[in-house]
């Protein structure tokens, strides 16, 4: 358990060390993009997560949204 | 021309638009992407062959076809529903266990129920149980050279084993409510297979702070999943069950799944397994150009978690054995997981936007670990490149690593016989009636004979033949093995690599298609840190996918708004396109008329540029008996005479037929429309023994009557029809236009069932191929008509096969169907319809040029086609206002009036069609 908690306390410090720059609305164009969505194929990350889902152990989403037995 | 003359201005609008759109959705990530969209995907994962060291297996890896539908609107200001669609139909080879070579698990089948373990090819069955195996005093396995001597071999091999196709079906929803500065989401669904049902909801919340450059969410989930999975006929033999006839020695472990014997000796293994989730998310935005995420996610999971088609190999040695050569015997048990899982894990993730290459760069980091023993490592990155007129190219890299669970064990050894001779309380061998092994009465051995322990009674020479004497065995100790094994790969410690490339295309008007690719390579030597498993599990694996999405809100924007497909189109839709009406007067009236549902190429696209699209869902449902022409048969006709002068032994009890299909339409000057249009299709048969038939006296044909006890199912891409719709005449209010298509054999026809009982069965009923096999000419001649709120149609189509046989060996029947129908408009956006169809389907011919067994009718081409009349209502509804104006929904029930099968067929329920359509 220790590097994961190592790393939580990693991303915190990066957040502060990176003291977010104020990005006013105007200034948001680029962060609007398709390209900077979050996930910019999402049906496709759907399929993709259904197969590393039956095909790897620590692969599973703990959002609640199905997917099967994956029992092949 | 319409869309040059609109550009300048709604171009900048689009940006601004699109800008605004997307900054609520970035926050709360693809849940609530841009709303007012829909998406179809179709995706193809093919698994690459196994190393079976020297055996070549005569079946085809698994292969998966997948269809994904997903919708989101807006239905009011702030509020929000998504709903998903996703379909997977699976079929075969996979492992279920792993062995030492020498077990020769991949043994051939010879026939006869014979078996060599050192085939070539790997077996129908894989040989699982019951034979002897030889290990050195250190327990390495020993194979036998070929003069006979012993040679260590320590190298395993998966044991194969084959699934005949199945499908999975998914439908979820969400809704979503969106405050200025936090929103919540609220879903649910279901999805359901053969063996395995799981049901699912989730809530999630969403709030931003800091003039929403940071954003945190978080979300709850429940699952809630039954497994109700026959044991297969072929894995019975080999998993061991101590307590013959009784409760199943695998089920008996905890209560966490049992296994119930049916009739006819059926086991069907019950569990349930719930799972809790909860998530917690951070999204912030460190610039114009950056962002960074963390998230960290907990999941606890109880009950039946293991596989139940996933067996361990287990070597039973007995302890006092002398010499060099130990002699075990193997058997298959069940593999048994823990009934707990504790999961955590926690993410990162950063995006960088490239402004000299206008691309993002996307990297995402996932720790995993659960009290199962497992840790595993996911490092993912992206880079999104936009380029000129509306592409994007996207190549994809990920690295997977994950260390074995502690239970994981390709198989086991037990020092102990895997069933002894059990003795009572003074030392003694106990004995039974082989006659009546469970009568409660035991005997001992003595000098003088056997002895009834209960009475003391001596018995005599008459008493003994009689009785049969035989040692009461007892079943190894349970409780010498480990308490959990499991040789599935996933548990085992490996490492993976993949990557892949997507392109997309953003079309005009809110259209795009997007088209992926990945390779996915398994091996144990790319665990991080080394030690992994064996390169005999390695695999590898392609899926590509192909989506068309559909940006309602957009395809609005750009359109300024949606010229409609109703013909009593006085809104405002109509005002809004007052050009098109006035330079293409009356044409457009008619050519979208409120055709039913079930009617194909009923109305062509107004004018040069326009495009539209639409999916088209049909069912078709068998279950009304047996027929014979028009009459119900018994089932003593059918034995007699419904299998082409061989017996029938089963009867398809219902059959059901899912289509779906897209629609592409474009129209490149007035008088032409082309369409283009991929399907995927998906069928279910179920069977009933007839009675009187019994079993047939050969072995193969016998195993392919015991396999229709299940219910049969295949899915994946139909046939793909290519159409050009010529305008004819157009005069007032009467239109007419002719088709001529195409269908491309796009459809397999070559889907085999899962061999069972050692048989290999071959094809599946010739109901059940997804195509035709050949190219099919589809002629169609259409007339429609219009008179204030009633219109009316007439259609003529023809499907005519092209080509003697299919590469199956068959062909199907040509086809000829005629309709009318009468259309009356109740509102300017509802209208009603009712029509007539006759269709003729002729008889296939020939026969599968490989092997097939065939057991009822639904196994001869003469049994195939008929002639029917059928009536059918329907309703259309055209959306008058709103973010979804334009959108036309149209649903059609049709019942079957009469029927006159060819030969020996199911009565038909019905079909029913539901369209939906979008112009632009």
């Amino acid at each position: 358990m220790g590097l994961f908690y190592k790393l939580l306390l990693m991303a915190g410090l990066l957040i502060i060390a990176v003291a977010c720059t104020p990005v006013a609305p105007w200034q948001r164009g680029t962060l609007a993009k398709p390209a900077m969505a979050l996930d910019p194929n999402p049906m496709q990350s759907m399929i993709r997560a259904h197969i590393h889902t039956s095909r790897e152990a620590g692969s599973a989403s703990t959002t609640g949204s199905g997917g099967g037995c994956g029992c092949y | 021309m319409a869309v040059t003359k609109r550009n300048p201005a709604s171009a900048a609008l689009n940006a601004l638009t699109l800008a605004a759109l997307a900054l609520p959705g970035l926050m709360a990530g693809p849940v609530c992407a841009e709303d007012d969209e829909v998406d179809i995907q179709y995706g193809h994962y093919q698994e690459g062959a196994r190393n079976l060291y020297g055996a070549t297996s005569a079946f085809k890896p698994i292969q998966v076809d997948s269809l994904n539908t997903s919708a989101r609107v807006k239905l009011a200001d702030r509020l929000r529903f998504a709903f998903n669609y996703i379909q997977d139909t699976w079929g075969g080879a996979t492992p279920m266990a792993t062995a030492p070579l020498a077990f020769g698990g991949n043994g051939n089948y010879t026939g006869g129920g014979n078996y060599t373990p050192s085939g070539t090819v790997s077996g129908a069955t894989p040989y699982l149980n019951n034979h002897n195996v030889y290990f050195d005093r250190q327990l390495n396995p020993l194979s036998q050279d070929a003069s006979g001597n012993f040679v260590k071999n320590t190298q395993l091999v998966h044991t194969m084993s084959m699934a005949s196709p199945e499908t999975r079906r998914q439908g979820d929803f969400k809704f979503g409510y969106d405050w200025d500065e936090s929103a919540v989401d609220v879903g649910g669904g279901i999805s359901v297979e053969n063996d395995y049902e799981s049901r699912f909801g989730n809530v999630a919340g969403r709030w931003d702070f800091n003039q929403k450059l940071t954003s945190v969410n978080a979300g709850v989930s429940y699952t809630n999943s039954d497994t109700h999975a026959m044991i297969d006929h072929d894995a019975q033999p080999y998993i061991y069950d101590a307590s013959t006839g009784g409760q199943s020695y695998n089920a008996t472990y905890g209560d966490i799944s049992h296994i119930v014997i049916g009739n006819n000796g059926q086991r069907t293994l019950y569990g349930n397994k719930q799972d809790w989730a909860s998530n917690f998310g951070l999204t912030q935005v460190l610039n114009k150009n950056a962002l960074f995420t963390a998230g960290v996610g907990y999941s606890y999971s109880a009950g039946y978690m293991a596989n139940p088609y996933k067996v361990v190999q287990v070597a039973f040695i007995p302890p006092d054995q002398t010499g060099d050569i130990l002699t075990g015997t193997t058997t298959a048990l069940l593999e048994q997981r823990p009934n707990q899982r504790n999961q955590l894990s926690g993410s990162l993730g950063y995006i960088q936007h490239v402004d000299l290459l206008d691309g993002a760069f996307h990297f995402n980091y996932k720790l995993f670990k659960d009290d199962w023993g497992i840790t595993s490592h996911t490092f993912e990155a992206d880079w999104v490149q936009n380029l000129a007129a509306g592409w994007t190219v996207t190549p994809k890299i990920r690295y997977y690593s994950q260390s074995a669970a502690d239970f994981y064990n390709p198989y086991l050894i037990s020092n102990q016989a895997i069933q002894s001779n059990a003795v009572d309380n003074l030392g003694r061998e106990i004995f039974v009636s082989a006659i009546h092994p469970n009568n409660g009465v035991q005997y001992y051995s003595t000098p003088l004979g056997y002895v009834n322990a209960k009475t003391g009674q001596l018995l005599n020479f008459f008493q003994q033949l009689k009785v049969e004497p035989v040692n009461k065995t007892v079943p190894f100790n349970r409780a010498a093995l480990p308490k959990y094994y499991s040789s599935d790969q996933r548990l085992s410690g490996y490492g993976a690599l993949s990557g892949g490339l997507t392109v997309a295309k953003q079309f005009a008007k809110g259209i795009s298609l997007e088209a992926g690719g990945e390779y996915y390579t398994h091996a144990g030597d790319l665990k991080l840190g080394g030690g992994g498993e064996g390169s005999y599990a390695n695999f590898d694996y392609w899926m590509a996918n192909a989506t068309l999405k559909l940006d309602l809100s957009a395809l609005q924007l750009a359109n300024g708004a949606m010229f409609g497909f109703n013909d009593h189109n006085d809104g405002k839709a109509g005002e809004d396109n007052g050009n098109r009406h006035k330079t293409h007067k009356g044409h457009h009236q008619h050519q979208h008329g409120n055709a039913p549902a079930g009617v194909m190429f009923a109305h062509t696209l107004a004018k040069a540029g326009d495009m539209m699209v639409g999916y088209r869902y049909m069912y078709d449902s068998e279950s009304g008996g047996m027929l014979h022409n028009s009459q119900a048969v018994t089932d003593s006709t059918l034995i007699n005479n419904a299998c082409q002068g061989n017996a029938c032994y089963v009867t398809p009890a219902a059959m059901t037929m899912n289509m779906h299909m897209i629609d592409l339409m474009v129209a490149p000057t007035d008088w032409l429309t082309l369409m283009l249009m991929p399907q995927f299709v998906d069928m279910g048969m179920t069977f009933r023994g007839l009675s009187g038939a019994g079993l047939p006296s050969d072995y193969n044909s016998e195993a392919a009557v015991l396999h229709s006890e299940h219910p049969h199912a295949t899915g994946g891409v139909g046939d793909t029809g290519l159409y050009a719709m010529f305008n004819l005449l157009d005069f007032q209010s009467h239109h007419i236009h002719a088709t001529m298509g195409v269908t491309a054999p796009t459809g397999d026809v070559g889907i085999q069932l899962r061999p069972i009982h050692t048989v290999d069965l071959g094809f599946i009923h010739y109901g059940m191929q997804l195509g035709s096999g050949t190219w099919d000419l589809k002629p169609s001649l259409t007339y429609t008509g219009q008179w204030q709120d009633v219109s009316w149609g007439a259609q003529l189509n023809g499907t005519i096969r092209t080509g003697n046989k299919n590469a199956s060996g068959y062909i199907l029947g040509n086809m000829l169907g005629s309709t009318a129908w009468l259309g009356y408009g109740i509102t300017p956006w509802l209208s009603t319809t009712l029509r007539g169809l006759y269709s003729y389907e002729g008889t296939g011919q020939y026969q599968y040029n490989g092997t097939y067994y065939p057991i009822g009718p639904m196994d001869y081409l003469a049994n195939y086609g008929r002639q029917s009349v059928d009536m059918g209502l329907g309703v259309s509804a055209t959306v008058p206002e709103g973010t979804l104006q334009g959108n036309r929904f149209s649903v059609e029930w049709l019942q079957p009036v009469s029927d006159d099968v060819n030969g020996y067929q199911l009565r038909r329920d019905g079909t029913l069609s539901a369209t939906w359509g979008f112009g632009f």
